[in-house]
C-alpha cells in the first residue's frame, strides 16, 4: 500500500502549463454547463434510454433492498406511529365527508354559473426506475419518454402531492427534477389567504419559500399548492404545509420521492389564450386620425402585413374559412379535486 | 509486436487502461440504482484512478484525463456540468505539486493523502455550486460522500495496486 515504492514518471514539457489550461478548459465548461445546459441533456437522455432495459429488470430487487434499509430505522417506532396514523386516519375520514359535500355544492354552483370547465388534464403512469440522490442533484428517473408522450415541464405526483417536474426526456426515459433540487423554482399559492410565492429547492428536505410581497405573515400549518402561474402547471396540486424551522418558513413537503415507486405525469393541455383581434382604431396610426400607410407593393412580407388581420385559431389548415372570434370569460381557477382526479 | 512508429498494442492498452478504470468507475457510480434506500450518495469512484496514477504515474493519467474523467462524471450523473471536472483538475493540481510529499505516504498515510485530496474535490464543487448557483446546498451529503469514497478507497487501492503492477507493468515493460 506504500506510494512511497513507486518510481514516478514525470510527463515531457511543462506539466504546470498544462494544468493552467486544463484548468481554465474546466472553468469555461462550468460556465458553458450554466449558460448552455441543453447542450449535454441529449447525451444524459441517450444514456438514460441505453440503460432502461437494465434498470427496468433491476428495479424490483433493488427497491426491495432500500425499503429493507430504510425502513430498519422505523422498525423501533412502529407502536407510536400505528397509533399516529389510527388517530390521523379518523380525523382524516371527518375530512371525506366534508370534502364530499363540498364537492357536490361546487359543482351545482358551476351548472348554475354555466362556468367555463376547468382545463382537461391527461395523465400517463409511469415506474421510476432510478433514482440520483447527489450532494448538488436530486432526480428520479420514469420509464416514459416521448414516446408515451412526455414533454418537459409536466408535474409528476404521487398519490400524496406533487414531486417535481419533468426536465429531460429521452425516447422511453424521462428525468425528474424533485421540488428539492437545487435547481427547482415552482410558483405557489399559500391557502388561506392565497399567498403567491415561489417555492425554490435547496437539496433540504424542505424546500425554501420565497414569497412575491414583503410583511406577509405565514403561520405553520398553512396548506401550499401550485399557482398555476405561467401556464404550465395545473393550479391546485397539492404541495404541503408551512412550516417553521427555527429561522425561516419552509415547506414541509407531502410527498415522499425516496419511497414513490409508481408515479403519474400529468399533462395540462389547456388551450393557449387567444389575444383579441385588433380593430383598425386600435393601430396607433388610425387612433392619431392619420391615414393608414400605404402597402410596399415589392415586397411579399409587406404584402402580406397590409392584409386586414384576419384571426384564424391554432391547428386550422390554411385554406380554411375564418372564424369570426368571441371574446372568451375567463376561466375559472381549476379546482384540486377535478386536477387531481381527470 | 511494435510497428513502424515505434508503438505497440500493449503499449496503448497499457496507457488507456488507467483512462478506461475511471470511466469504469463513473459509469458504475452514476448507475441509478441506490441500494441503500438512497440513504448515503454515491462515491466518487472515478476520482481514485485520477488520484493513484496522478501519483504513481502522471504520464498515464495526465490532466486533460483528470478534466475528462470530471466531465463524464458531469455527464452521467445529471448534475450541473463543469463542477465534477473542475473539482478533479483543482485536486489534480494539488497533487501533482505536492506529488513528493503525497507519494512517500504510506500505510494509513496513503489513506490520509487521497482523504485529504477527496476532501478538497468535494469542497471545491461545493464552493463552485455556492458561487455559480448563488447559495449555499448543505454540507453534509458532500461530506458523505466524501466519506464514501474514502472508506471505499481501502479496497480500491488494493485493486487498483494489482492492476498496476499485474496489468500494466508488464505491458509497459520500458519503464
Amino acid at each position: 500500500m506504500a506510494n512511497g515504492t513507486w518510481k514516478i514518471a514525470r510527463g515531457k514539457g511543462s506539466p504546470q502549463l498544462s494544468i493552467a489550461i486544463v484548468a481554465v478548459l474546466a472553468v469555461a465548461l462550468v460556465v458553458l454547463g450554466r449558460a448552455q445546459s441543453s447542450l449535454f441533456d441529449r447525451a444524459r437522455a441517450y444514456f438514460s434510454d441505453a440503460t432502461a432495459p437494465m434498470l427496468e429488470a433491476v428495479r424490483g430487487p433493488v427497491n426491495a433492498i432500500g425499503h429493507s434499509v430504510r425502513g430498519l430505522g422505523e422498525i423501533f417506532v412502529v407502536y407510536q406511529e400505528n397509533r399516529r396514523l389510527k388517530e390521523e386516519n379518523a380525523r382524516l375520514r371527518q375530512w371525506q365527508n366534508a370534502a364530499l359535500v363540498l364537492e357536490q355544492r361546487l359543482h351545482r354552483y358551476q351548472l348554475l354559473l354555466n362556468a367555463v370547465p376547468d382545463p382537461s388534464l391527461s395523465a400517463v403512469t409511469a415506474h421510476v426506475i432510478g433514482r440520483a440522490n447527489r450532494p448538488f442533484l436530486d432526480t428520479m428517473i420514469l420509464d416514459a419518454g416521448k414516446n408515451q408522450g412526455i414533454k418537459p415541464g409536466e408535474a409528476v405526483v404521487d398519490a400524496r402531492g406533487m414531486i417535481g417536474r419533468i426536465y429531460l426526456v429521452g425516447q422511453r426515459t424521462a428525468w425528474v427534477i424533485l421540488l428539492t433540487d437545487l435547481s427547482s423554482r415552482i410558483p405557489v399559492a399559500i391557502e388561506p389567504g392565497h399567498i403567491q410565492a415561489i417555492l425554490s429547492g435547496d437539496n433540504t428536505a424542505a424546500p425554501g419559500l420565497e414569497l412575491s410581497r414583503q410583511g406577509i405573515v405565514l403561520r405553520e400549518g398553512q396548506q401550499i399548492v401550485t399557482s398555476g402561474d405561467g401556464g404550465l402547471l395545473p393550479a391546485g396540486l397539492a404541495i404541503g404545509t408551512v412550516i417553521w424551522d427555527g429561522s425561516d418558513f419552509r415547506a414541509g413537503l407531502l410527498a415522499d420521492a425516496t419511497s414513490a415507486d409508481d408515479v403519474r405525469i400529468l399533462d395540462l393541455r389547456a388551450p393557449p389564450e387567444e389575444p383579441p383581434t385588433p380593430v383598425p382604431g386600435d393601430l396607433p396610426v388610425s387612433a392619431a386620425g392619420l391615414p393608414p400607410l400605404a402597402p410596399q407593393p415589392n415586397t411579399s412580407l409587406s404584402a402580406q402585413t397590409a392584409k386586414p388581420p384576419i384571426a384564424m385559431p391554432h391547428g386550422v389548415p390554411a385554406g380554411a374559412k375564418p372564424v369570426v372570434p368571441v371574446t372568451a370569460p375567463a376561466a375559472a381557477p381549476p379546482d384540486q379535486t377535478d386536477a387531481q382526479d381527470h | 509486436m511494435h510497428d513502424r512508429i515505434g508503438l505497440s498494442f500493449a503499449g496503448v492498452a497499457a496507457s488507456t487502461l488507467p483512462f478506461l478504470c475511471g470511466v469504469l468507475g463513473a459509469v458504475i457510480a452514476n448507475v441509478p440504482i441506490s441500494f441503500l434506500g438512497s440513504v448515503l450518495p454515491p462515491p466518487l469512484l472515478a476520482f481514485m484512478p485520477v488520484y493513484f496514477w496522478c501519483l504513481v504515474r502522471p504520464d498515464l493519467m495526465p490532466a486533460p484525463a483528470a478534466l475528462a474523467l470530471g466531465a463524464l462524471e458531469d455527464l452521467l450523473s445529471g448534475g450541473p456540468m463543469g463542477i465534477w471536472a473542475l473539482s478533479f483538475v483543482v485536486a489534480y493540481a494539488l497533487v501533482d505539486r505536492e506529488r513528493d510529499a503525497f507519494a512517500g505516504l504510506s500505510g494509513i498515510g496513503a489513506i490520509l493523502g487521497f482523504a485529504a485530496a477527496t476532501l478538497l474535490v468535494g469542497t471545491t464543487a461545493f464552493v463552485v455550486v455556492a458561487i455559480s448557483h448563488g447559495q449555499f446546498t448543505p454540507l453534509g451529503p458532500v461530506m458523505l460522500q466524501a466519506a464514501s469514497t474514502i472508506v471505499l478507497y481501502f479496497p480500491g487501492l488494493a485493486l487498483l495496486n494489482l492492476l498496476h503492477h499485474r496489468l500494466i507493468g508488464p505491458l509497459r515493460s520500458d519503464y
